[in-house]
């Protein structure tokens, strides 16, 4: 398209050899990037004033959270257990489901195209909405709560899970594959024992992975009202209890990074 | 004992170790089963998943199409301006930090200060950023813009760090040979190397980006996210559905013209 | 000319690299420089154009002292000379002709080096010489998705737009297969016979050296040990460079499957 409205320059060597050099697309590219940011300034009512003269505020908040509200712990550690136990079950299920809706997505397998597609769809859908929104919508049908976040993680995994592991199952050797069914082996039965064990390393990293982001997101989700957290950040911010929100922050950084190690140690072993 | 017996009791020891991490699983999940409380589903759930769907099946066109400031149209544009100007600033602050803890860079302890200044910065979840910059600015769109750009910092800069770390500097090497000195060396050496990584990051921060202003409505910092929330907490599910497919397209398509840009940036 | 006079060279660490180089290399020669590894024949190469520099003797390269220079006066030196390496060294990720046109840098305007824009008469220059090493339909074709002996043509245009006097290569076919070794080493001998420049290369393929050398440099242990026309090297000369592990070199060579 690009070098129709800008054919490319003919360049004659001293030799009468010719060559077509392509017109720079850098120039296009920079005065698209220019006028996004120009039109996003005037979307967004973007204001370098105000941030000049209130952006001290920020930092007014981030003082007000030193030194943190120590005897605010008692009340935190049952919501972030919450939490955790959240991201714990939703994770553990939604890997669990993902293997058969992977299974069904994966072009190697399933030679119906249609039923490819459909979960193929499915897991773009799920996958798209952000957390937070199915969180919303899980507290409207499973009241507010933890069971609600739990849904939340437990279909961000799966979409997450299940689009990881149908592009491993993709990838994987078919030789053991062929070999299982033409002794009689079902598709089902040669799937397990001749594919799953090769994506099996890769399956419980991609899980491990995922559950360290859904501690992040669980921590975020009490603020919908689907238990853990969440609730008290939104409680503390809302009351300008600042000190508060420092102690709840602390304890989620401090929580997250060991999760974070531990699980990292887990994936290193696995691979 | 015979051979066959003696191989089966040769068989590797970690297997104990797989029991006890499967022990200490389960434990955990049936743990979490007592903690989530199943009793809050009430009768109600059932009808109101129906309605939703039905929402979803049926969405409002009238709302889908409209391109006045209520319609989903703009607020999808508006939510994409915030992305956009987010993901500029934020790589804008990122690129200096991510010199500033690049190890091959500057002096190891100011490397290590700075990535702890990340690691804090990225903690810290986009909500509870929202929450704070509502404070500094009001409600509204600029709010989201700035949370944006914060939240990008982390990420962006620990992939711009790889990066700059991952050099490939023998060009250094023949570039010293033609006769170049380090000016040059940088803005012909370095700075094509770095360029195309450094879009293709940005492009990839961008997309998660669009999912993150997507929600950050939800706080009163402008984009979809609250008309969503206010069309739910009323039961407009016709109205709901119409956004959900709004933002569900924008972010598929985006996410597809990511990964091209990406691959032909990446591999050329 | 390049006239190496009792040069001696010594690495901080106290190595000594090279030890009493006394050596004249006129111009127009094909010189290749073989040894064991470590042996010097890397360092012997690096300090003609002062990428290393020589601690006692004197080194005069077409009348210029070369341990003398210094700052703007080295950078202007090197620009008459040309180098090519066994990693390539080029920049992956943009296209050939912008990899070639790198060769230019340092005599551009500032506001050409600020926008990275090059003049039509560079431009024609690269692909010239893109041209005189066979791969001008390759130009704008990023590096990355050329194969290895393409990559090392790159370098050789790069040097060759560079328009220089000498051509130094250090090891250029460690990395390339034996087929597209041989097209480099013609590249090589068409350089140095249809525009008389001074190629000077180190190499560990004895045979290839044989072949396309008019000039023996052999160095053992920081010290030149044979010196002279490449017909005249016999088993025992080379033996005597080898420290006695010809046979293994040669072995070596067999089993990577070098033909050429």
């Amino acid at each position: 398209m690009f070098d129709k409205i800008f054919p490319p320059e003919k360049i004659v060597l001293p030799n009468g050899k010719t060559v077509l050099e392509k017109r720079s697309r850098t120039p296009l590219l920079f005065i698209i990037v220019l006028l996004g940011t120009f039109l996003s300034i005037r979307f967004t009512n973007f204001d370098f004033n105000v941030l000049v003269k209130r952006g001290h505020e920020f930092f007014v908040i981030i003082n007000d959270m030193i030194p943190p509200k120590w005897d605010y712990f008692p009340s935190i550690w049952q919501p972030l257990l919450d939490t955790i136990m959240m991201s714990i079950l939703g994770s553990t299920l939604g890997s669990l489901v993902s293997i058969p809706v992977a299974y069904l997505a994966a072009t190697n397998m399933i030679k119906n195209k249609v039923v490819v597609m459909v979960a193929r769809l499915f897991l773009s859908i799920l996958r798209t909405m952000p957390t937070l929104v199915s969180a919303l919508i899980a507290t409207f049908i499973f009241g507010l709560g933890t069971l609600a976040g739990t849904v939340a993680i437990f279909l961000f995994t799966l979409a997450y899970v299940g689009k990881l592991l149908y592009e491993q199952i993709e990838n994987a050797s078919l030789d053991a594959f062929e070999a299982m069914e033409s002794i009689g082996m079902t598709r089902v039965q040669a799937f397990r024992y001749a594919i799953f064990p090769q994506v099996l390393p890769n399956y419980l990293s991609t899980s491990l992975f995922c559950f360290e982001g859904n501690v992040r997101y669980a921590a975020i989700l009490g603020y919908v009202g689907a238990g853990g957290i969440g609730l008290l950040l939104n409680e503390g911010l809302g009351w300008r209890d600042y000190a508060s929100v420092g102690m709840v922050l602390l304890m989620l950084a401090i929580t997250v990074f060991l999760i974070e190690t531990v699980s990292e140690y887990f994936r290193k072993k696995l691979i | 004992m015979n051979a066959i017996e003696k191989q089966l009791y040769a068989k590797p020891r970690s297997n104990v170790y797989i029991y006890i991490i499967s022990a200490i699983l389960i434990g955990l999940i049936i743990g979490s089963v007592f903690v989530i409380d199943f009793e809050s589903m009430g009768n109600s759930g059932w009808t109101i998943a129906k309605n939703i769907l039905l929402g979803i099946v049926t969405p409002d066109l009238d709302l889908l199409l409209n391109f006045t400031t209520q319609g989903v149209m703009y607020l999808l544009l508006e939510t994409i301006a915030i992305a956009f100007l987010g993901t500029i600033i934020g790589v804008l602050l990122a690129i200096p930090l991510a010199f500033l803890s690049a190890s091959n860079v500057v002096p190891k302890p100011i490397s290590w200060i700075t990535r702890l200044l990340l690691i804090v910065i990225r903690t810290i979840p986009s909500l509870v950023y929202g929450l704070m910059l509502i404070r500094v600015t009001g409600p509204g769109p600029f709010a989201g813009v700035l949370t944006i750009a914060i939240v990008s910092i982390g990420m962006l800069a620990k992939l711009f760090v790889d990066a700059i770390e991952d050099l490939d500097t023998s060009i250094f090497e023949s570039m010293t040979s033609i006769g170049c000195t380090t000016f040059e060396k940088i803005r012909f050496g370095i700075i094509p190397q770095l360029t195309a990584m450094f879009l293709s990051i940005g492009i990839y921060r961008f997309d998660m980006n669009l999912r993150e202003a997507s929600i950050l409505g939800l706080v009163g910092a402008g984009g979809i996210g609250a008309p969503l929330i206010f069309a739910m907490n009323s039961y407009r599910w016709n109205e709901v559905g119409s956004i959900l497919i709004g933002l569900v397209i924008l972010i598929l398509i985006v996410e597809i013209w990511s990964n091209n840009m990406r691959n032909k940036l990446v591999r050329g | 000319m390049i006239e190496f006079t009792n040069v001696d060279k010594v690495y901080p660490n106290k190595v000594k690299a090279l030890q009493n180089i006394n050596l004249k290399i006129e111009k127009g020669e094909f010189v290749a420089v073989i040894g064991l590894s470590g042996a010097g024949k890397s360092t012997l190469i690096r300090c003609i154009n002062r990428m290393h520099d020589i601690t006692h003797g004197s080194l005069i390269v077409d009348g210029t002292d070369v341990g003398k220079i210094k700052g703007k006066e080295i950078r202007n030196f090197r620009k008459r000379i040309g180098m090519i390496f066994q990693s390539f060294n080029l920049i992956t990720r943009t296209t050939v002709i912008k990899n070639v046109l790198v060769s230019f840098v340092p005599q551009l305007p500032f506001w050409r080096k600020m926008t990275g824009l090059f003049s039509k008469r560079h431009k024609l220059k690269a692909l010239t010489a893109l041209d005189q090493v066979g791969i001008l339909d390759k130009a704008y074709v990023r590096v990355d998705q050329l194969s290895g002996g393409q990559q090392q043509r790159v370098a050789l245009a790069r040097t060759l737009a560079q328009n220089p006097d000498i051509l130094l290569a250090d090891e250029p076919i460690a990395s390339l297969d034996p087929v597209t070794s041989k097209q480099v080493m013609d590249d090589f001998q068409r350089i140095n016979q249809d525009m008389d420049m001074t190629v000077i290369l180190n190499i560990h393929h004895v045979e290839v050296a044989l072949e396309y050398a008019d000039r023996i440099i052999g160095v053992r242990e920081g010290q030149i040990v044979y010196d002279g026309p490449a017909h005249d090297v016999t088993e025992e000369v080379l033996d005597y460079i080898y420290k006695g592990k010809a046979e293994e070199v040669k072995q070596e060579m067999d089993e990577e499957g070098v033909y050429v």
